[in-house]
């Protein structure tokens, strides 16, 4: 069985080991030209030429766009019109009545993303720690556990949206279940609340296992000798979970908030999936909203979509400076110790 | 207050028997130090009498009831920790008071404790700070001073020192004599320092791998070891242990002379304390000297007996000696040990 | 129960062990119970499918053909006053089902969904999972997928592993400026650079390609910092004696370097594999063709249609889900390693 796997290591490695010899000469004469620190360049071009033309290029472009209006898709096409994009996104009689306003589509998917970001990252940490504490008890299998809880992880988010939505079909097994119980079935896509619901229970079910497992790590690294001198203070349980493992777990927490509440302003593939932004607009999320505007819908406004995409930006860069701060915090922290 | 004893402590991790039979009884008041070298068993059994971990068999008891069935927490017993185990989110004042807060006890009941111990252990100043701030002595004061408020029946202390730098280790050894001087309180000391155990201990309790091979005094220990592992663990450097030939009052140490010692006859371990030798022009062994450390008060001699058996002695003073040299040493024959085929003193 | 956990104290429950319990049994079906579904769902006939409660397990309908109708019908032994018999039924409304004796076609008889039995066993429609192959392109979808998965994974590690070299171990000016950018590019998820991005995969020539869909996904902070993490741990000694026996940098990354960082190469490997099978909103943009669809956008495609034929969707489900469930049998050690050391980043 070794063997076998050498030689197939051989196999596939022979063809790119040939690749690599033959690029060494040119490589050497670089080399000799650029000095030995300067193959370092060498060896970040390719990320460097990625990051520059695909990210750090469309970020500043962005910004362009979203000053600019009109149908064609190159900017050099496209007209100048300084902050009108922002000033239509933004511009209401009435903030609260979301039919005053102009582009009131982009006002229901802010609300509908921030009511959602705040229930489902709320429900998701209360979840996820739950899950991390009891993995973190003395169980037999548990690697067996961690692994079931991570499962859904893996899954494409359309596999998640196409699983739940026959689950959670009029006539799908849920409803079979609450019936067979003498519970009212429900219709959960097609009724603005339940839907809004389902795209939350099913976000949680997608991602709980990949914040228990980084909850978890934070819990495993209380050393356990903590546990055992509170054990011989005759601590109770409860106390010994408000007073030692919640703080020392806090720092780790919060970084998991914060990378939670990123992934939530986000949220997009499942409930696409799920519901396609409906009953109506009642599960429209600010992506979709921004795909919507700038790539699917007849009346393409790509500076529209530019500028809504760059405001959600704008949250996002919030946040994760947050979260940066908050890591560098805690490794500061744990070096005092 | 603070009588403890097992009878027939047991403890196997599944195939693995780690505690095989253990009985032994504390004494009220006593300082206790477990001895023995690395996987002996030692911290398991501190752990079992604080309640961390259950025996396979056996019983404990304290002050005469049967502890064997209850938690850590219901057995009045306090512990320090190896690695101090302090709260590091929490001031000083605060690990000191946690443990009493778990009881109703009023807030200026833990104050007036907790001043007391801070006086005791000088570490008054450290109230306020974190134990991230503090240095090792210090947060193994602190570890010490949170087993004091407590008030327990015995401590029990799991390698206290070993994270001590050299310097720090000899100053807190006598400290914590001088503590347990003051409290009167049973201490049980776990190390693998026999230095340590030497030093502290009103009896110390030599263990290997799962067993107790002597509970006794320190002097009686060096004076009188029972087996010749306590032998040649008690006492540094190690005792000079020779395999030897005895008959008729006569013993011959393989590669070496003979000697006239009443032993009874047949095969033995003799061992003698490389201090109980000294030079004596017509002493019954010559050796050729290897190496000498020169320590100044004293020096250590290597040699070899004349058939190449390894002699080590520790004289007193500077006696000039250097390599190659061919000197004779003579002993008290009343300071001889002799252990037999199964290491057992004869 | 204890060959499933110990409890705290020894004996007896505590809250904490009831709760533990009810937990783990719940998680358990809640975790992988919809994933079975979709697979017991999936060899369903749509006859199956369209039955409310839902069956179990699939059954296979016993069917009738009866004159005047196209399809054979299901049949079903109806229980009533006059005793059992059997009639096939033409359609459900509702709670009332309309059937006809196969004998006497002509005359519908309504029957109550609940008096009724249908006539089966268990059977596996295999059909389901034939039929995306020979009647839509699902082939072509999985080649498209298998393709962008592996040439995306492959530049991944390289470009990363030079990246992470080049971080780990050179000292130039500009090092933490360069690691400051990529932190950047961290905080700039796709969905802030859409429309952007788009013109410029577009002006590139590659839109409805699947190196258009390969290339800006290919640079991953999250890897290049994994990695780099691992190679800081490479003792410079290595590098240095390889210098001094005069290799070449790029032999040193190549022969030295990279070998040695074969256990991060393998997560990250992992990682990509995952992340490039479930891309979507990316795909979605830039795919517009039926031909380049990757498994994903097709299986949106499908389900997003106006008669949505869910026995080959949840089929086409299934098997778009098979590699990722692979991966998670054989290696999800690596993952969970993985994810609990870089977590953060």
């Amino acid at each position: 069985m070794a063997g076998l796997k050498t030689m197939a290591g051989a196999v596939v490695t022979a063809p790119l080991g040939w690749l690599a010899r033959l690029l060494d000469p040119p490589l050497r004469l670089w080399q000799r030209v650029a000095g030995q620190n300067g193959m370092a360049a060498f060896f970040l071009a390719p990320t460097m030429a990625i990051f520059s033309i695909f990210v750090l290029l469309p970020l500043v472009l962005n910004i362009a766009y979203s000053m600019t209006s009109g149908p064609a898709l190159f900017l050099t096409e496209r007209s100048f019109v300084g902050g009108a994009q922002y000033a239509r996104l933004l511009s209401c009689e009435n903030h609260f009545d979301f039919s005053t306003c102009v582009e009131d589509q982009f006002w229901t998917a802010l609300r509908n993303t921030a009511l959602f970001t705040v229930l489902q990252v709320a429900a998701l940490i209360v979840a996820a720690t739950v899950t991390a504490l009891i993995l973190d008890r003395d169980l037999r299998a548990r690697s067996f556990w961690r692994a079931a809880f991570f499962f859904p992880v893996l899954l494409s988010p359309v596999v998640v949206g196409l699983i739940w939505r026959w689950i959670l079909d009029r006539d799908g097994v849920l409803n079979a279940g609450l019936d067979a119980v003498g519970l009212t079935p429900v219709n959960w896509l097609l009724e603005r609340d339940w839907a809004f619901l389902s795209v939350i229970g099913v976000t949680i079910w997608a991602h709980l296992g990949f914040f228990a497992l980084i909850l978890l790590a934070g819990l495993q690294a209380i050393p356990r000798d903590l546990y055992e001198a509170a054990e011989m203070d005759g601590t109770p349980r409860a106390r010994v979970f408000w007073r030692i493992t919640l703080p020392l777990l806090m720092p780790n927490m919060l970084v998991v908030i914060v990378l939670a509440l990123i992934r939530a302003v986000q949220v997009f593939d499942e409930a696409f999936v799920l519901t396609g932004g409906g009953p109506g607009t009642a599960t429209l999320f600010l992506t979709q909203y921004i795909y919507e505007v700038g790539f699917a819908s007849l009346l393409k406004n790509p500076g529209l979509a530019a500028a809504a995409s760059i405001l959600m930006g704008g949250v996002l860069i919030v946040l994760t400076l947050v979260q940066l701060g908050l890591a560098r915090r805690n490794e500061r922290r744990s070096k005092l110790k | 207050m603070g009588r403890i004893a097992l009878h027939d402590i047991r403890k196997s991790f599944g195939a693995v028997d780690v505690l095989k039979g253990i009985d032994l009884t504390i004494e009220e008041g006593e300082l206790a130090v477990f001895v023995g070298p690395s996987g002996c068993g030692k911290s398991t059994l501190l752990r079992m009498i604080a309640g961390l971990d259950r025996p396979t068999s056996g019983r404990i008891e304290i002050n005469g009831t049967d502890v064997t069935a209850r938690g850590a927490a219901d057995r009045g017993l306090a512990m320090v920790f190896q690695s101090y185990a302090l709260y590091p989110h929490m001031t000083v004042r605060a690990n000191m008071a946690f443990g009493l807060e778990n009881t109703r006890m009023s807030r200026a009941e833990i104050d007036s404790r907790i001043s007391e111990a801070a006086t005791l252990l000088e570490i008054g100043p450290l109230l306020a700070r974190r134990p991230g701030q503090l240095s090792g002595g210090q947060r193994q004061r602190v570890a010490i001073g949170r087993a004091i408020v407590r008030r327990p029946t015995a401590f029990l202390l799991d390698e206290p020192l070993s994270n001590l730098d050299a310097e720090l280790r000899v100053s807190m050894r006598a400290e914590l004599s001088a503590l347990h001087d003051r409290l009167g309180a049973t201490m049980i000391h776990v190390t693998h320092d026999q230095v340590e155990a030497m030093t502290m201990a009103d009896r110390i309790v030599v263990m290997r791998a799962g067993r107790v091979e002597q509970v006794d005094t320190p002097l009686n220990l060096y004076n009188r070891p029972a087996n010749l592992f306590v032998a040649g663990f008690i006492g540094a450097p190690g005792m000079n242990l020779w395999p030897a030939e005895a008959a008729q009052g006569r013993v011959r140490i393989a590669g070496g002379p003979e000697v006239a010692l009443a032993l009874p006859d047949g095969p033995l371990t003799l061992g003698l304390r490389p201090q109980h030798l000294v030079l004596q022009g017509d002493g019954p062994l010559s050796l050729r000297v290897e190496l000498v450390e020169a320590l100044g008060a004293e020096s250590v001699v290597h040699g070899a007996l004349s058939g190449g058996t390894r002699v080590l002695a520790v004289l007193p003073g500077q006696p000039g000696l250097k390599r190659g040299d061919s000197i004779a040493l003579g002993f008290d024959p009343g300071l001889v040990h002799a252990f037999g085929a199964a290491g057992q003193r004869l | 129960m204890t060959f499933l956990l110990k409890r705290r104290g020894g004996k007896g429950w505590h809250w904490t062990d009831i709760v533990t319990f009810l937990w783990l049994g719940a998680g358990l079906m809640v975790m992988f119970g919809p994933a079975v579904w979709l697979v017991l769902s999936s060899f369903k006939s749509p006859a199956g499918l369209a039955e409310f409660p839902p069956t179990l397990l699939p059954y296979q309908a016993q069917t009738a053909v009866v004159e005047g109708h196209d399809n054979p019908l299901p049949l079903f032994v109806v229980t009533d006053a006059a005793g059992s018999r059997t009639l096939a039924e033409v359609r459900r409304v509702g709670t009332v089902a309309q059937m006809v004796d196969p004998a006497n076609p002509a005359e519908i008889v309504r029957v109550n969904i609940a008096d009724r039995e249908p006539v089966r066993s268990i059977g596996f429609a295999w059909e389901n999972y034939l039929g995306p192959f020979e009647r839509f392109d699902f082939l072509r979808f999985t080649m498209n997928s298998v393709f962008v998965t592996v040439t995306a994974t492959l530049i991944t590690l390289l470009s990363s592993s030079m990246a992470a070299f080049a971080l780990s171990k050179y000292e130039f000016r500009g090092r933490s400026a360069v690691v400051v950018l990529i932190l950047a590019t961290l905080m700039i998820p796709l969905s802030v650079i859409l429309v952007p991005l788009y013109s410029i995969v577009s002006a590139v020539g590659l839109m409805n390609t699947l190196w258009g869909v390969i290339l800006p996904t290919v640079a991953t902070p999250t890897g290049v910092f994994l990695l780099r993490q691992y190679m800081l741990t490479i003792p410079d000694e290595l590098l240095e004696a390889a210098r001094m026996d005069h290799a070449s940098e790029w032999q040193i990354y190549w022969r030295i370097v990279l070998p040695l960082s074969a256990p991060a190469l393998a997560v990250l490997a992992i990682f990509s594999v995952v992340w490039r099978w479930n891309d979507f909103l990316w795909p979605l943009i830039v795919l517009s063709r039926p031909e380049v669809y990757t498994l994903q956008v097709g299986l949106n495609a499908y389900a997003g249609e106006l008669n949505v034929q869910w026995n080959y969707l949840l089929a086409m489900t299934v098997i778009t889900m098979i590699p990722v469930v692979l991966v998670f049998v054989f290696l999800q050690r690596f993952i969970t390693a993985g994810i609990a050391g870089t977590g953060l980043k």
